[in-house]
């Protein structure tokens, strides 16, 4: 016999998977719900940018601040853009900005869906002509699919940014030096693969949030729930994710 | 002599001709069997009240009729048409001449009262204008007494508004056919007794037929023109009000002490 928690675990996955195999199924046929794809596009964006923003401006200032005695260290602070910028554009800056939307987005998407589904709100949407997975649930994952990359890029340019003035603050770098460097650095095959991976996080945030809200027990306590469990396994599955890209992305040699 | 009787034993027949039609439907959830077997028809311009238990099954019945929940065997006809086996588009067309109030109103929390009246004008009629949409919002609303809410959002309205914010979207549509899940419950007796004369009053000027869920008896006796008692999944019993009131069944006489 498995434990039990394994087959809650497996047959959990299938749910999902089966999900978001509805998604593919359903969300480019018509009838196109364009309008609230937009609306939600504006909600994710305009909810998670200034948290972003912040968090990855800070990062990028510590990280600069962090690593440069172990290069002072070795004598060659010269590198500190170089891999402070590689470090932040392939790595931090595209899953701090993944997890601050599984936090927001991810649980906003499960406990809105989940109250529409417990006050039978869902129910009324397709007694009114209207599919509630098309109109509610495949506008919400397109919508954080497209705008977490958006976010992500963002992201990448703000930590940056914190990276300069991190630079400045002990040693001098000059404004163009610093971006002379970090452009040097940055090849496309450290840019593009992590702007790939965000399309894929933020499709995994949109669909766990919706599944899990779309899904919602009964009752207020229902609702609680499936905004908790969507922030957890999505925040979890950014990093498994991010896992597999690394690995790919080697795989394919072309880091 | 003999044409014209027979026009008149055809309206006749048109009138009697059942608008919703359940032949032994079934409907368990996992082991919970709720309908058994129910078999009931709903007449041209009749209004049948639901009576039944908590639990029993009433909200699983009409929600199998609009076509929320699919029934395990059995026929409903809506309207001509079978709503198991209806496509979505077919469902959508039967939909927009069905009006259904939910339990608990199900108006759409992230929008404005006016939004909520407007969702499913746009959705069901697509080629309606916007001063012809703005028309029916307002006369809905009137209709239940709410004129003046329509840019409130529906946090704000207290539990009887929104019973009747829902009630207006539930007819804007004009429809045929309304299903009530518990209209009156939550109110108080006197705007209770309001919705109940305000329905009774719709379905006499637009002739619309109606089932009705409620335990309220006042609303009962003010909207029934028969009553459909559902016992252990099963249309139990059919009649009017004064019959089952006066019934020696055990079973029935539980309902009206
Ligand atoms: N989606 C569902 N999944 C599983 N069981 C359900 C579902 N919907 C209803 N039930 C069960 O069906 C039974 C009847 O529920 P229903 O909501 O129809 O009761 P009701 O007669 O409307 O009661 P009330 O007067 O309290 O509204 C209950 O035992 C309920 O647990
Ligand atoms: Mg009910």
């Amino acid at each position: 016999m498995l434990p039990r928690i394994f087959t809650t675990f497996l047959s959990e996955t299938g749910d999902i998977a089966r999900f978001a195999g509805r998604f593919f199924k359903e969300a480019f046929k018509p009838r196109y719900e364009f309008a609230e794809f937009l609306r939600q596009c504006f909600f994710i964006g305009y909810k998670s940018l200034p948290l972003v923003a912040i968090t990855a401006f800070i990062m990028g200032l510590v990280i600069t601040i962090q690593s440069r005695p172990t290069l002072v260290e070795f004598g060659a602070e010269a590198w500190l853009p170089k891999m402070v910028s590689v470090s932040l554009v392939r790595e931090i800056a595209p899953v701090i900005t993944a997890l601050i939307c599984a936090g927001k987005i991810g649980s906003g998407i499960g406990a809105e869906l989940g109250s529409m589904k417990v006050t039978e709100q869902i129910d009324a949407m397709e007694v009114s002509g209207t599919n509630p997975f098309k109109y509610l649930v495949a506008t919400r994952i397109m919508a954080a699919t497209l705008t977490i990359p958006i976010l992500a890029v963002l992201a990448d340019s703000v930590s940056l940014y914190g990276g300069y003035l991190g630079a400045n603050i002990r040693g001098v770098v000059s404004w163009d030096l610093y971006w002379n460097q970090v452009f040097d650095t940055l090849a496309f095959s450290d840019v593009i693969p992590s702007i790939i991976k965000t399309f894929f996080f933020g499709f995994a945030i949109g669909t766990i949030g919706c599944y899990k809200g779309y899904n919602s027990n009964k009752g207020t306590e229902g609702v609680g729930r499936s905004a908790n469990s969507a922030v957890v396994i999505s925040s979890l599955l950014v990093f498994v994710l991010d896992l597999l890209a690394v690995q790919i992305i080697d795989l394919l040699s072309l880091t | 002599m003999i044409a014209k009787t027979e026009i008149v034993e055809s309206t006749k027949q048109s009138l009697d001709v059942p608008v919703i039609q359940l032949k032994s439907v079934s409907k368990s959830f996992g082991n919970n069997s709720v309908l058994r077997d129910f078999t009931f028809d709903l007449k041209k311009g009749e209004n049948v009240v639901v009576l039944g238990k908590s639990g029993s099954g009433k909200s699983v019945l009409i929600k199998c009729i609009i076509g929320l929940i699919k029934p395990d065997t059995g026929t409903i006809n809506v309207l001509g048409k079978n709503i198991p086996e209806l496509s979505n588009e077919e469902l959508d067309r039967i939909r927009a001449k069905v009006g259904f109030l939910f339990q608990s109103n199900a108006l759409y929390d992230s929008m404005s009262v006016r939004e909520n009246l407007e969702f499913p004008l746009r959705r069901h009629k697509a080629k309606m204008t916007k001063p012809q949409i703005d028309e029916l919002v307002v006369e809905a609303l009137t209709n239940v007494g709410l004129a003046h809410t329509i840019d409130m959002r529906t946090s704000e309205l207290s539990g009887g508004m929104k019973k009747r914010i829902a009630l207006a979207r539930t007819l804007i549509l004009k429809p045929e056919i309304i299903l009530y899940d518990e209209p009156t419950t939550g109110l108080d007796p006197i705007t209770g007794k309001e919705i109940s004369k305000l329905m009774r009053e719709l379905a006499k000027t637009y002739n619309t037929s109606s089932i009705i869920i409620s335990h309220d008896l006042n609303c009962v006796k003010i909207v029934a023109d028969s009553i459909v008692m559902l016992i252990e999944g099963k249309c139990y019993a059919q009649a009017k009000y004064e019959e089952l009131e006066r019934s020696t069944d055990k079973k029935i006489q539980e309902f009206f002490i």
